[in-house]
């Protein structure tokens, strides 16, 4: 298993995946169901991330998520990615903000879950 | 043979067996989606199946690839890309420098609703990822370029048809694309596809020039000439043997490595070509003659325009455009000559400056279609720098045409020009890379988006990649861009004196990669070096070789 990235000062371990279903962005939250909004996710120390992810993984299939891994984000309040990448994830292309899922038509925010 | 349902002009014309297989193919795919979803097939057995269909897993949702042969679209099928756009992604189309189109918000439930409703246009997405041999490309002038030798499309179509579900070509050590060109003027990188065809006729029939191992990615490499007259009735017979050759020999065990253009540089373009004539020697050949009874066959599916025009139609061009500099302006950029007199090709800029390069809203694609259908026998191509041709339009309409693209916004007079800016969709979408490329597009194409400033500078190409897999073919550009992630940061690193065509090179680099913003920056003042340093005619290439890339390395870096 690749090792994990190191969350730096002031810095933690987010659990990220695609939805099978539609492809959407998705957080590891509370009860470890995968949520559509990163304030949701849950956050992880570098200490506990290890065995999280090795559970998400696992259960990959059955909570039909693919290419789950962890990402890294400054500990605010909502978490925020420290890496463009992964806030072009989060918040949607930079090109084009209204293309989000924040801003796109209720079918495509209906919960696939 | 049984006629074809409709008569649109550039494309072959489906029957109903190629219909048939088209719907066999989505039953396939659709029980293959529907035993993932019920999670039957793993992610990992279920991912070179999607791939063959063209859906992939991108950012933030799936993408899907739809084939656009050589680059030919109906009016028809183009509403339809618009109703798919606005149906099921966010009302947005890309066009590819593959002269495919991209959906970028696609849910995988749904791939097999909208892949029912292509083929209700014969359209597909069948080979348009996976290592199999992909859409074939073609000149965006075909059959209508004054300059043309012969019309490549017949040939494409029978490439494309030999290719598709080839039982010996579906899983190529890695991708393998296929370009023809029947012109002099090599508009279609011949010498950087695995293998390019130019076309030329002969008194004992077609001809082509075969280049092979050229390509750009990680190791770009320019092309070069295998056979330089290989006959019609062995076109068929020489292809599979090339990829036979490939197919046998190439490298399975490294990625990097599993090209074609790998395999010819390490055993040299002798020894390859020694392989290929061995293969053709053991090969049943009459089994791959294309005979000329097949090829009429093929030319028979396509119909052909109706090249009617007024006697005065180039005079009434003329008119229009001495009474309307704007339109004289876009003419100047923006046309190519056509064979017939009255007729003129018209490329439609989807470079609007400050734009996104390749992005049409669907609103705008069924205006195109509908356009098409007006002034150019309901047939657009798209082309592989992702703009759009019309490829038959009457002289005297073409200012109807103009206007009706002003009402569209995809009038931009910059066809060949700086702000004509070739970009992949880069991090905004894609999971490969590195840097975001088109907001510095975008950058770049405002800051020389003045047309006055564009005409003054003339032609100068612009390509930008956000990752070395090169989708923005930057290594071609005349000034080429590279996003390159350094510690987290995204910069991006330039290139200078690339060239696409006859006299086919790979661009220098010119130094440390740039923040976004000096990069603007620095490719202002090298393009200012220019302007200032050119001599009467002189291109930027032809510059470039003269003062050398030192001279413009200290202009780019003079202030940072």
């Amino acid at each position: 298993m690749k090792r994990l990235s190191r969350p730096g000062e002031g810095e933690i371990l987010l659990l990220t995946a695609s939805r099978l279903l539609d492809g959407r962005i998705v957080w590891l939250g509370e009860g470890e169901h995968w949520r559509e909004s990163i304030a949701e996710a849950t956050r992880f120390t570098y200490e506990d991330a290890g065995a999280a992810l090795e559970r998400a993984l696992a259960e990959a299939e059955q909570k039909e998520v693919v290419a789950v891994y962890e990402v890294v984000a400054k500990d605010t309040q909502p978490p925020e990615p420290v890496t463009t990448r992964e806030a072009i994830r989060a918040h949607g292309p930079s090109v084009h903000p209204d293309f989000s899922y924040d801003h796109a038509p209720v079918r495509e925010k209906e919960s696939a879950l | 043979m049984t006629q074809p349902a409709s008569r649109s002009v550039g494309h072959y014309q489906y029957e109903e067996r190629d219909r048939a297989f088209l719907q066999e193919r989505i039953n396939e795919f659709e029980g293959q989606v529907r035993r993932r979803l019920s999670g039957e097939l793993s992610e990992e057995e279920f991912k070179p199946l999607r791939l063959m269909n063209g859906v992939y897993l991108q950012l933030h949702a799936y993408m899907l690839r739809v084939a656009i042969p050589y680059g030919v679209l109906d009016s028809r099928q183009l509403h339809k890309l618009a109703d798919v756009a606005a149906k099921y992604d966010r009302n947005y189309g890309h066009f590819t420098t593959r002269q495919n189109i991209q959906f970028n918000w696609i849910a995988l439930k749904d791939v097999p609703t909208i892949l029912r409703e292509l083929a209700e246009v014969d359209m597909h997405a069948i080979q348009t990822s996976g290592n199999c041999i992909r859409n074939v490309t073609s000149d965006e002038f075909a059959g209508a370029a004054k300059d043309e030798l012969m019309d490549p499309r017949i040939h494409a179509e029978i490439v494309r048809q030999w290719s598709t579900l080839h039982p010996e070509f579906t899983f190529l050590p890695r991708k393998f694309k296929i370009a023809i060109s029947g012109s002099p003027e090599d508009r279609v990188a011949a010498r950087f596809h695995d293998i390019g065809l130019l076309a030329r006729p002969s008194e004992n029939g077609p001809l082509f020039r075969l280049f092979v191992g050229g390509g750009l990615g990680r190791t770009p490499v320019v092309g070069q000439e295998l056979f330089d007259s290989v006959k019609e009735e062995d076109l068929i017979a020489t292809l599979e043997a090339v990829l036979r050759v490939y197919n046998a020999f190439g490298r399975r065990d490294n990625l990097y490595k599993a090209r074609i253009k790998i395999l010819v540089q390490t055993i040299g373009l002798e020894a390859f070509r020694k392989a290929v004539e061995e293969e053709l020697a053991r090969m049943d050949r009459a089994a791959y003659r294309l005979t000329p009874e097949h090829v009429a066959q093929i030319r028979a599916r396509f119909a052909l325009p109706d090249l009617k025009a007024p006697a005065d139609a180039s005079d009434v061009l003329e008119q229009h455009k001495k009474a309307d500099p704007a339109f004289a302006r876009w003419v100047a950029s923006n046309t190519h000559p056509h064979q017939d007199e009255g007729h003129i090709c018209a490329v439609i800029s989807l470079k609007t400056p400050g734009d996104i390069p390749g992005d049409v809203t669907s609103e705008q694609m069924h205006g195109l279609a509908d356009l098409a259908e007006r002034h150019s026998f309901g047939e657009v191509r798209v082309t592989h720098l992702q703009n759009l041709v019309f490829g038959h339009v009457r002289k005297d309409q073409l200012h109807e045409l103009w206007q009706g693209l002003k009402a569209l916004g995809l009038a931009a007079p910059n066809v060949g020009l700086i702000s004509d800016i070739v970009s992949c969709p880069g991090l905004d979408y894609c999971n490969l890379a590195n840097a975001r490329s088109l907001p510095l597009a975008q950058k770049l194409g405002a800051r020389f988006g003045d047309a006055a400033l564009q005409a003054e500078i003339g032609a100068l190409s612009i390509h930008m990649s956000g990752c070395i897999n090169a989708c923005g073919h930057h290594h071609v550009g005349n000034i080429g861009l590279l996003g390159v992630d350094k510690r987290g940061a995204e910069t991006y690193q330039i290139l200078l004196g690339g060239d696409a065509g006859e006299n086919a090179a790979i661009g220098g680099i010119l130094g440390p990669s740039f923040a976004e913003d000096e990069a603007v920056d620095a490719v202002a003042r090298i393009v200012e070096f220019y302007l200032g340093q050119r001599q009467k005619g002189e291109t930027f290439s032809a510059m470039l070789k003269r003062c050398g890339l030192k001279a413009f390395k200290e202009v780019a870096y003079e202030t940072v």
